[in-house]
């Protein structure tokens, strides 16, 4: 409850200090960079080849640990090393690719089989519609065998993910199973692993800084710059000036201040125009019709974005509304998007990256010594599909956990057809997971068997919620042994810290 | 003072426009701060003039009060969070809203503090739809600070400065021409062409036609000749992409030499990848970059190298194939990769994961191994595509078969016999296939 003359002095309080930024140390990795002259002629199959080979003994590992000299019912349970070896009526385990037949899921094979190729997918909002009609199977390179059991019923899994399973084939051909192994967390690179902090003074150590107020990274995701629709112009205008600190009194300026990077996750420019007018009529036109662009979002963007970056340094991501291609991994936006903004892009050949950096989606990096994976959101919006649960965070814990950040690629969400590596596959734990353009605000910590632990985040879209994250990244991770209940905990824990930029209507004035 | 009164009623007054304080910061070149402060003033002296007159809108920042968040939905996320056995995640919501002067005192009352409130705009008229100030803000454009005085309107009107910018800047290259286009931020100006002139008949001239490669024809001419670096990228752009005559006569001449640039060759195919394309950018490349772009340029000349030889490789294979027609298809694929070049030209990609073995056990390896197979398209011309080729095979002879690739003695020799000459052949091939055209 605040009154009016409580905080009326704040209106005459104007400090002309010059705030600086600090410094955000940056290091983009290229996991996600695919060569430009790449072909497309590829099978996927070997994906998925890959992907098992890669994970394999990440989970054998972890499921040898645990089950070894398991005895059930009088009967050991055996390692068995393909899914075809599996024989009826003995307890084995054995280490496959998850495959999920879904009434609902789109399969290439009936696409085929009945000739759709013109009309465009029709894409479910879910393709789970309930557990009995879900069929899910393990396959390897063998071969394929059916699941069945009730702890089904409570593990969620999606197709192309890796586990282990232990069970008995019964007499149906289906592998009845008792426990499922995940590969878990992978091995976590300690801070500042491959970039070196920077120092504040000559003789002031990291230690010090760690106490001093951190840096902040500020990350949003669904600007949706738009040409018709100007709902939340202001409010973009609103983030704008309070990123530049130009809104907000001297105490608030100088809060922004810390803010070191920002990170747009996808969907900054609004594509949902064309989908607007279906009923235009007039001389119909084949092919692209260059009358029916519009360039005035990525104008708008761009103008934003020139207006930040002399202030701040931008990472800029591709989303599912972006003008970047559509499989995953998307490649960066184009420059030539950005007139103006790309005077501050990376210059080509360079190894520096740039103070703008359009980079890829997904797209890990070390910020600040942290090292980070974020995607624009498709993967999450992907496996959310698979399962019943609406909890975004434990399907991004689950893909941690199962060491792959696309599982649903290629065969829901679509992706490049990779030869040689699967780039999906987390090999190095982040430290922080952000997943852009998803429905509300949330983050929690999980934690892996080795120490680990990953922050993760699901950033609103700004268009909807008129949210930003910002995550401090003195903070972002703690001991674990600190991880308790506490008053200094709590506050540690506070880090991201979200601003609702509130565009407030009163309710009697009705839609002036 | 009185300045300000009188341009915020021309305004407000007369013109009957709304102002925001940014607006009023950029027109009257003050501080941020200052034109709110400026705001709330004339906006407390035309009101007590004539009450009613001016209507004012308020930035307020702080934290919201809970359960008004939690009517919002705000924070259903986080009020699960407990729930799990971590430690619960407190998030301090900052909320920011702009309100009209009438709701103001209801506002705060949502408020459980707030750290700053201020004036945000004067309007002439109530304001109903809030969204209208979005339309002020855009005749901000009129005010955009020149790109050059960035740290000069940080302290002219309180943007946050950041001393680590970076920007590919034109123009910091050339003294000499920026102080002759002060106007013009691009350096293609024909203001600067006159003087440039003899430079890119020079380059024209030149037999070598690098036309993109700005390092190497700026640096014999570096740093004795200052008027020269800074406009000539943009000439040497034009001297390469203008005469098509002179594209021909490039493309003709690759062959015989080498080493080419690779780069005038990715780029002749439009590539739909997100990064800039180089002509675009060649003017702009600062010159601190040149050491390390020059060494990846002798890398990108040295794999282009291998790459032409690969495509003896490929010819040889040909011929080779032939010879090896009876011979195992299993291991004739395998060698195909590693066996004729000495090794320093290979690609060193091919021999990393050339095998993966995904099953052990039960006496048998199974897995993929990389194979260069042979594919043929349209135009009669092989090209090599890496690929995964199923095997599945004794363990026990594998481990022997992977150390020495034993083709029969006859085969072996006839390979490397056949090698040497095939090498030239195919040069020949290759160069009198370009002649021809």
């Amino acid at each position: 409850m605040v009154k009016l003359e409580d905080v009326a002095d704040t209106l005459l309080n104007s400090a002309h200090t010059v705030h600086t930024r600090p410094a955000s140390t940056y290091k983009p990795l290229s996991t996600y960079k695919l060569d430009k002259g790449r072909s497309y002629q590829q099978q996927y199959g070997d994906m998925y080849f890959l992907r098992l080979t890669k994970i394999r003994p990440a989970v054998e590992e972890v499921a040898e640990a645990e089950w070894s000299g398991t005895v059930v019912a009088g009967e050991e349970a055996k390692r068995v090393d393909r899914v075809l070896d599996v024989k009826q009526g003995e307890l084995c385990w054995v280490v496959g690719t998850v495959f999920m037949a879904m009434p609902l899921k789109p399969d290439i094979l009936e696409d085929v089989s009945k000739d759709r190729w013109i009309s465009a997918p029709v894409v479910p909002e879910k393709y789970f519609s309930n557990l009995e009609e879900n069929e899910i199977m393990l396959e390897d390179d063998s071969g394929r065998i059916r699941l069945a059991g009730d702890l089904l019923k409570t593990v969620d899994l999606v197709t192309g993910c890796i586990i282990a399973v232990m069970g008995t084939e019964n007499t149906n051909g289906e592998l009845e199973i008792v426990d499922i192994q995940l590969p878990n967390l992978p091995p976590q690179p300690e801070r500042w692993k491959l970039t070196k902090p920077v120092r504040k003074d000559d003789d002031e150590e990291m230690v010090d800084s760690s106490q001093s107020p951190g840096s902040k990274i500020a990350i949003v995701s669904g600007l949706s710059f738009s040409a018709s629709d100007a709902s939340h112009a202001l409010e973009l205008n609103l983030l704008l000036e309070y990123l530049l600190g130009e809104a907000l009194g001297p105490q608030g300026q100088s809060d922004v201040s810390q803010i070191s990077r920002l990170i747009i996750a996808g969907d900054s420019i609004d594509a949902a125009q064309a989908d607007e007018q279906p009923e235009k009529r007039g001389a119909k036109k084949y092919g692209y019709d260059a009358s029916a662009y519009n360039a005035l979002p990525s104008q708008l963007f761009d103008e934003f974005l020139s207006e930040l970056l002399p202030t701040i340094p931008v990472t800029l991501m591709p989303g599912a509304q972006d003008p970047a291609n559509a499989s995953y991994p998307q490649q960066p936006i184009h420059a030539a998007i950005f007139p103006t903004a790309r005077a501050y892009a990376q210059v080509p050949g360079s190894k520096e990256p740039g103070w703008f950096d359009t980079t890829t989606n997904p797209w890990e990096a070390e910020v600040d010594g942290w090292r980070m994976l974020g995607t624009g959101g498709q993967n999450v919006d992907d496996v959310f599909k698979y399962v019943e649960s609406e909890d975004r965070l434990s399907m991004m814990e689950a893909m941690c956990r199962w060491r792959c950040c696309a599982p649903t690629a290629p065969d829901t969400l679509w992706s490049y057809p990779f030869q040689d590596d699967d780039p999906f596959v987390i090999k190095t734990c982040p430290h922080l997971y952000f997943v852009g353009n998803q429905p509300e605000f949330g983050t929690r910590v999980i934690h892996g068997p080795d120490d680990q632990s990953v922050r993760l985040i699901t950033v609103p879209s700004f268009s909807h919620s008129k949210e930003v994250v910002i995550v401090d990244t003195e903070t972002l991770d703690i001991p674990l042994s600190l991880r308790k209940y506490g008053e200094r905990d709590a506050y540690l824990m506070s880090n991201p810290l979200e601003i609702l930029l509130n565009h407030h209507r009163h309710p009697s004035e009705g839609l002036g | 003072m009185e300045e300000y009164k009188k341009h915020l009623a021309d305004r407000l007054l007369s013109e009957e426009k709304p102002i925001t304080y940014r607006l009023l910061s950029r027109a009257l070149n003050v501080h941020v701060n200052t034109a709110k402060e400026m705001l709330y003033e004339y906006h407390k002296y035309q009101n007590a003039q004539k009450a009613d007159s001016i209507h004012a809108t308020y930035l307020v920042y702080g934290v919201k009060n809970r359960e008004i968040s939690q009517e919002d939905g705000d924070v259903d996320m986080s009020s699960s969070m407990p729930d799990q056995d971590e430690t619960p995640d407190v998030v301090h919501t900052n909320t920011l809203t702009l309100v009209r002067e009438e709701d103001l005192t209801e506002i705060l009352a949502a408020y459980e503090s707030v750290s700053s409130l201020h004036v945000y705009s004067l309007a002439p008229h109530p304001q109903r739809d809030l969204a209208m100030l979005s339309d002020a803000a855009k005749s901000l454009a009129a005010y955009t600070i020149k790109e050059q005085d960035v740290s000069v309107a940080a302290k002219k009107f309180g943007t946050i400065l950041n001393p680590h910018v970076r920007r590919r800047d034109r123009a910091a290259r050339p003294k000499v021409a920026a102080a002759a286009e002060t106007k013009l931020p691009k350096p293609a100006s024909s203001a600067i062409k006159p003087a440039t002139a003899p430079v890119e008949d020079k380059i024209k001239a030149e037999p070598k036609p690098t036309g993109k490669s700005k390092r190497d024809v700026s640096a014999p001419s570096s740093k004795d000749s200052t008027p020269v670096p800074g406009p000539k990228p943009a000439a040497l752009k034009r001297g390469g992409s203008g005469g098509i005559m002179q594209s021909f006569a490039k493309a003709a001449s690759q062959p015989k030499r080498l080493k080419v640039q690779p780069k005038e060759e990715d780029h002749t195919t439009m590539s739909d990848d997100g990064e800039a394309d180089d002509d675009d950018i060649a003017a702009e490349r600062p010159l601190k970059e040149s050491e390390s772009a020059r060494t990846s340029r002798k890398e990108r000349e040295e794999k282009l190298r291998q790459m032409m030889e690969e495509d003896d490789d490929d010819d040889d294979a040909d011929a080779e194939k032939d010879e090896h027609e009876y011979g195992n298809a299993d291991d004739e694929a395998m060698e195909d990769a590693p066996a004729p070049k000495s090794e320093a030209t290979k690609e060193p990609k091919n021999e990393e994961i050339s095998e993966v073995v995904s099953s052990t056990g039960d006496g048998r390896r199974r897995g993929k191994r990389k194979v260069m197979k042979k594919k043929r398209i349209l135009d009669d011309q092989g090209y090599m595509e890496p690929g995964w080729e199923s095997f599945s095979e004794d363990e026990a002879p594998a481990p022997a078969k992977k150390a020495t690739p034993a083709p029969t003695p006859t085969a072996s020799a006839a390979a490397k016999s056949k090698k040497p000459s095939g090498k030239g052949g195919a040069q020949g091939n290759l160069m009198s296939f370009f002649s021809k055209k």
